[in-house]
């Protein structure tokens, strides 16, 4: 996005504002479903990569796509939920960055079928980022490049001063909101993204009398098997174009 | 997208804006001296925002105030007269709930005569009081005094409220932790319980061959008639633990 390496001063002249406005949504008790989502995009268009996308992850396995800056990481992280697995998984479980400069050299172990799919859209270098602060984990950040190569040390630096704004602005939405109601508050519309999938997840869960992780679990399976996007499958199932008996084991 | 350079003429209340917005992050996440978090406060509204003097008042849990924080032993003095005399900007902004400003002191001595007379005898000609608040709930005031006729430089109030309103946060999340709430668990919970309720309206909705809206009806109706939470009875039906039966039947 950015060939510079940006300094303090930059993130400071694009991100102030954003975060006033997502401070005064807080403030008034808005929805901070948008404000939230320009301090991200202010914050990733001073990255030294071409796409990064915010993700807070819920449990685990679910996720809620804050911001995506383009298609391409837009489809990654679809990508991820659909299948389960994936860098912004591993950096949130593990706490760790995750660094892959060149993904048709060296496909991580962890996430074998999805780095197969982001090298054939195009993707050279993927580098995800936990979003954490201390003992606190909210979600984490992916970020990736069409060229093949290291970051360097700089263009680190960068992102992790990026990703620490973009953990302040999420803590900040976790703390104000928990003084609001527990019926989703400030966060609420963010899920409404996927409502379809955990839509969709009930479906099945209700078929079978399963938990639901396991429903969720059984239809990553039958997508990937097929393949096609969870969400994709999901619609069918909430459409009524797919029958839940089909989703077996 | 960007040139990179744009940084050169950023005006270094807005860097400082940012520091000071992570340097709360961290407050939020471990244990923390609130009263260390709002002296620093204080001072970055003289040093940042171009004010000559800043202080803040505090509500405490019974709802009477106290001088959290000053920039100096003059401010501090000023911020206790009001409280000793119940009356001055600071506490009007306090009890509104709305910012107050006024650009000559002297000529409010009819407004707040002690407090009037003594800011101008300690040299003060201006105040901008800023509520420090979260929806409806006010907490204290920010303070910020000025010897000339505004007590900020001229774009410095945005930067001022949004440090206010980092303060506001940093306050009330040290509160919820004394309180025993977790902050992962807040937002996870939050976000969690809204992922559960879709989930639901996928159970009612396959159980009954209804729409998911027809779902999200019944579910609400369900939740209103038993005057539980929307989201404790949807983890209910989740879990199988609530028959959709049950709530489909009833409208």
């Amino acid at each position: 996005m950015n060939q510079a390496v940006p300094g303090v001063g930059d993130f400071a002249e694009a991100v102030s504002p954003m975060l006033s406005n997502l401070l005064a949504a807080l403030r008034e008790g808005r929805d901070v479903t948008a404000p939230l989502a320009e301090v991200c995009g202010a914050v990733a268009e001073l990255m030294p990569v071409d796409g990064a996308a915010v993700s807070l992850i819920v449990e685990g396995s679910q996720r809620v796509l804050v911001l995506a800056s383009d298609q391409v990481v837009e489809h990654l992280d679809t990508l991820q939920f659909s299948l389960g697995e994936g860098p912004s998984f591993e950096a949130f479980a593990t706490g760790r960055p995750v660094l892959v400069p060149d993904l048709s050299r060296s496909l991580p172990e962890s996430w074998p079928v999805f780095g197969a799919e982001a090298a054939l859209a195009g993707i050279g270098g993927i580098f995800a980022f936990p979003l954490r602060r201390g003992a606190v984990k909210l979600g984490a950040m992916d970020t990736y490049r069409r060229a093949l190569g290291c970051l360097s040390e700089e263009e680190l630096a960068t992102i992790l001063r990026g990703t620490d704004l973009v953990t302040s602005a999420l803590l900040a939405v976790a703390a104000a909101g928990a003084a609001w109601e527990t019926q989703g508050g400030a966060v609420g519309a963010m899920v409404r993204d996927r409502a379809v999938v955990h839509q969709a997840t009930g479906i099945v869960l209700a078929e079978f009398a399963i938990p639901a992780e396991q429903a969720l679990a059984r239809l990553r399976a039958y997508a990937y098997a097929r393949g096609r996007l969870l969400d994709d499958v999901a619609r069918d199932l909430v459409a009524r174009r797919l029958h839940p008996r089909e989703i077996e084991e | 997208m960007s040139d990179g350079f744009a940084g050169a003429v950023t005006s270094s209340s807005e860097n400082e804006l940012l520091r000071a917005f992570v340097d709360m992050a961290d407050t939020l996440v471990d244990e923390y001296d609130v009263a260390d978090m709002l002296h620093r406060l204080a001072k970055y509204c003289v040093s940042l925002l171009g004010a000559s003097a800043a202080g803040l008042l505090l509500a405490d849990q019974r709802g009477g105030l106290e001088v959290a924080a000053s920039s100096d032993e003059g401010t501090r003095m000023l911020e206790l007269l009001q409280l000793q005399t119940e009356q001055g900007p600071c506490l009007d902004a306090y009890r509104g709930g709305e910012s107050v400003r006024v650009e000559d002191l002297s000529a409010e001595a009819a407004r707040w005569p002690r407090f009037a007379r003594q800011a101008s005898a300690a040299g003060f000609q201006s105040v901008q009081a800023l509520p420090l608040r979260l929806r409806r709930q006010v907490i204290g005031t920010l303070n910020l005094f000025g010897r000339g006729p505004s007590p900020l430089a001229g774009s410095s109030l945005g930067v001022a409220r949004a440090l206010a309103d980092i303060a506001t946060i940093g306050i009330l999340q040290e509160r919820a932790i004394r309180r025993g709430e977790l902050l992962t668990e807040q937002l996870q919970h939050a976000l969690n319980s809204r992922v559960v309720i879709e989930q639901a309206k996928g159970v009612l909705a396959h159980a009954g061959g209804v729409e998911m809206d027809a779902a999200f009806d019944r579910l609400r109706a369900y939740s209103r008639a038993h005057n539980e939470r929307l989201s404790e009875v949807a983890e209910a039906v989740v879990r199988g633990e609530l028959p959709p039966e049950q709530v489909l039947g009833e409208d």
